[in-house]
């Protein structure tokens, strides 16, 4: 089972990415955003980092890469696609999820850890999870307020296509960049396609401080093992 | 022949613009009285065209591929025969 990890020029969690998804015992590879074809990939991962160096907006160009009509394609044909900080912003950005990641509310680059709970825990990224399981995971970037207009928001509600949400638990978290409705990570209606703000990668194991991002390349591979 | 296009992209009104309230913060306090500031970008090109209504066309086509539907909106600002900006 392989799975792509996409590198747009200037992506920097590549590597962590590749790693977690090794751990898991997955075969990952760093793909070329100019890559014609992911034929053989069974998931891909956007990852985070600032493709273009953000410029225009976090995203914003790199969905005109080329590798991003087989992003697509296999999205419509229901393989698991993730995108992680710079990659949720890239798959707004290229429509394949709903909204917007706008600058935080206070204009800070904010790098700390944060509090999610998994909303849905009976996705193919969220399996191995607990329902309302709280999670510790690093967040790291300054345009990650989630916007969405109104009717969109009712949807995404009322579809449950939030995955995870920002809480507050024992004083400690919160709303850490203004995003609507605390949304951290929202699936596409089919559910085969997440973006989130927050790094599970950067949590995927003891020596960096929490293990909580694990479940979510665990999932993935458990998923992939059952489509085989 | 040649033209020169100015397009502005701004957030939708009503989208909470937090560069906007720090640069109004910082002309409050150098005493202008301002309010309601929004940044925005503007995006200056020369661009080839057989006239002027293809050269409209291929600025407002380049406009909307940069603008982000969710939150942005676009206008063509300018356009001029690149020998008059010069």
């Amino acid at each position: 089972m392989r799975v792509a990890v996409i590198v747009f020029p200037g992506s920097n969690c590549d590597r962590d990415t590749q790693w977690a998804l090794e751990r898991m015992g997955l075969q990952a590879d760093l793909v070329w955003h100019t890559a014609g074809s992911l034929e053989g990939y069974s998931a891909v991962f956007l990852p985070g980092g600032f493709s273009y160096g953000d410029y225009l907006r976090a995203g914003a160009l790199a969905k005109f890469s080329p590798v991003m009509a087989e992003v697509r394609r296999l999205a419509e044909r229901g393989y698991p696609v993730v995108g992680i900080c710079n990659g949720f912003q890239i798959l707004t950005e290229a429509g394949l999820l709903p909204g917007a990641l706008l600058a935080n509310t206070n204009l800070h680059y904010t790098c700390r850890d944060v509090l999610v709970r998994v909303e849905r825990s009976d996705l193919p990224f969220t399996q191995a999870y607990r329902p309302g399981q709280v999670l510790r995971l690093p967040m790291a970037h300054g345009e990650g307020r989630y916007y969405t207009d109104d009717e969109t928001l009712h949807r995404l509600e009322q579809n449950r296509q939030v995955v995870f949400r920002y809480v507050e638990h024992h004083g400690q978290g919160g709303n850490p960049n203004g995003s609507l409705a605390d949304i951290a990570g929202i699936v596409n209606e089919r559910g085969n396609v997440l973006g989130m703000m927050p790094h599970p990668e950067r949590a995927a194991e003891e020596v960096l401080g929490s293990v909580d991002g694990e479940g979510l390349f665990q999932s993935l591979k458990q998923t992939l093992e059952m489509v085989v | 022949m040649k033209f020169h296009a100015t397009i502005l992209i701004e957030l939708k009104a009503g989208i909470l613009d937090p560069q906007g309230r720090a640069v109004e913060g910082v002309l409050r306090g150098l005493g202008y009285r301002v309010e309601a500031v929004r940044v925005g970008r503007v995006l200056e090109m020369e661009l080839e065209a057989t006239g002027e209504p293809e050269a409209r066309e291929t600025a407002l086509s380049i406009a909307e591929a940069l603008a982000n539907p969710v939150m942005e909106v676009y206008a063509l600002e300018a356009l001029r025969p690149l020998q008059e900006v010069l």
